[in-house]
């Protein structure tokens, strides 16, 4: 009986897929369509969270030491900013390593220029914050400590960047949670539908005595399979999509546009959307036929 | 094997009752008519043996349960004792004679062999054995119905309930769809047929149970619409 019900079970989703085959092919084109672009979105979002965690990761803090500290002061100095909890590195550099590196930046420009004798430049500490969003606050704090000439931290560019993407995700997010729902809700709607065109048959069913279960498992079978299509195409389209788009990316030497790569980015949308598209052809499912169960 | 005690059936607050105290029993192997105008209560009397609703007030017992507290899931379990009839004929009309049978004893979990034996046999009872795989528009209404009465039988319900099951058709096909049920009772199936055809009603001189504004007004052994009417 449990073979012949499975049997069943499995011909009446084939035959219900294919009898209501232009329904069914909507209902995975709402799901394909309504995944692409969340699909799109999260792309769109994992990429600029991953250039902006780069980006953010070069975020350094240059503390410069006033000219008039003793030794003694700019060693307290390099032991309180290295003990603070908040920073993960810091580097010495000189006034001469100042002066060095300048001259590296602009090669000829300082020739015969002696820096030994006359070098303006003041020696700093290079800081390297655990947490990059951190760095006013600490570029406040460390402005008042005993040495200290200036801190620079790249100001205004620094509050900027960390505006923009903050407001970047979270329209990422709302437009992801929107889509999500409208998702849900077209879903429900068209699997209705296809209920709707089968009310006939399980009420049929009810008044035969079928069991509310196995009326049920055709079309949660029917609405897992519509959503696991509805899911795979996005994901191949995505795959493909962005395979160009990285060729196109490294072929115009456009090398600063630091995307994600592709097994990462198919890995993670595959988590989401998954699962994310048999859910949701379940749960459609499950919410269009409840009132038609209870004859 | 039906026993309604004190039953009361009400739809929604402030609306007249549809079953007004009503009480009868009925006995394994019976032949009953309901009769009564339209709205006495006869659909919703059946409605409630198959627990499509539930009572308001009293016991409706069937097959010595009582069908009010049934719970939900043991709903399959009671109507696959009974065979419904019904006026429209409920068929799945793009599926063949066959498959509409079929389909009853599938959904309940019959082996394919049983299927195989039974569907025949059934649609040879119903006269249709030849139509098998005949597409249910191509069929006449009294064809249909006769569909409807081999699906009613293939799972051996030990009681058939006809909704008005000659409503749709004329007065010699309806006398056929009769004389099968008659049949069918003869082989020890209890019958419950709701109807306002008169004639059929008092050639049959079966059981009658009359109903007006929900009320229980006649139960005659051997009755005759006109008379208890």
């Amino acid at each position: 009986m449990f073979i012949n019900g499975f049997i069943y079970i499995l011909g009446e989703t084939l035959k219900g897929l294919y009898r209501n085959r232009w329904m069914c092919l909507t209902s995975t084109g709402v799901v394909m369509v309504t995944l692409l672009m969340l699909g799109g979105f999260m792309v769109v979002n994992l990429n600029v969270r991953h250039i902006t965690e780069v980006v953010k990761e070069q975020v350094e803090m240059v503390v410069y030491i006033d000219d008039s500290a003793d030794r003694a002061t700019v060693e307290e100095l390099g032991r309180s900013i290295a003990g603070h909890q908040a920073v993960a590195r810091v580097e010495y550099v000189s006034s001469d390593e100042h002066m060095s590196r300048l001259q590296q930046q602009l090669g000829g420009m300082l020739e015969g220029y002696d820096a030994a004798l006359d070098n303006p430049l003041l020696a700093s500490f290079e800081v390297r914050t655990e947490n990059p969003e951190t760095v006013v606050r600490l570029a406040e704090e460390f402005e008042a400590y005993p040495g200290v000439s200036a801190v620079f931290y790249g100001q205004g560019y620094v509050e900027n960047l960390f505006a923009v993407t903050r407001i970047i995700q979270i329209i990422g997010l709302a437009l992801m949670a929107g889509l999500a729902i409208t998702a849900v809700f077209l879903i429900s709607h068209t699997i209705k539908l296809t209920v709707l065109m089968r009310k006939k048959e399980i009420t049929i069913m009810k008044y035969v005595g079928a069991t509310n279960w196995f009326i049920r498992w055709p079309f949660l079978l029917e609405g897992l399979l519509m959503g696991f299509v509805g899911a795979l195409i996005p994901l191949g389209l995505i795959n493909y999509v962005y395979q160009v788009s990285m060729e196109w990316v490294a072929t115009n030497e456009l090398m600063f546009i630091n995307l994600l790569p592709l097994q990462i980015v198919i890995t993670e949308l595959s988590f989401y959307l998954i699962p994310l598209g048999t859910g949701l052809g379940i749960l459609g499912s499950t919410f269009s036929m409840g009132r038609f169960l209870k004859v | 094997m039906v026993e309604a005690k004190n039953l009361f059936m009400k739809y929604g607050k402030g609306r007249q009752l549809a079953l007004d105290n009503v009480n009868f029993f009925i006995d394994r192997g019976e032949f009953v008519f309901f009769v009564g105008s339209s709205g006495a209560g006869k659909s919703t009397l059946l409605k409630l043996i198959i627990r499509e609703l539930k009572p308001t007030d009293g016991v409706l017992k069937v097959f010595n349960r009582d069908v009010g507290r049934l719970p939900r899931h043991r709903l399959p379990y009671l109507r696959r004792n009974i065979g419904m009839v019904f006026q429209d004929f409920r068929l799945m009309e793009e599926r063949s004679v066959y498959d509409n049978v079929a389909f009853a004893m599938t959904v309940i979990g019959s082996s394919r062999r049983e299927i195989k034996r039974r569907v025949p046999h059934v649609l040879n009872l119903v006269g249709l054995q030849d139509k098998a795989k005949a597409k249910i528009t191509d069929l006449s209404g009294g064809e249909q119905q006769r569909v409807g009465l081999a699906r009613a039988i293939a799972n051996r319900p030990a009681m058939i309930i006809a909704d008005e099951p000659t409503g749709n058709l004329d007065p010699g096909t309806a006398l056929d769809i009769m004389n099968l049920l008659r049949s069918i009772n003869l082989r020890g199936t209890t019958v419950l047929v709701a109807t306002h055809n008169r004639d059929i009603v008092d050639r049959f001189k079966k059981r009658v149970i009359y109903l007006e504004n929900g009320r229980l007004v006649a139960d005659e052994q051997k009755g005759i619409y006109t008379h208890v009417h």
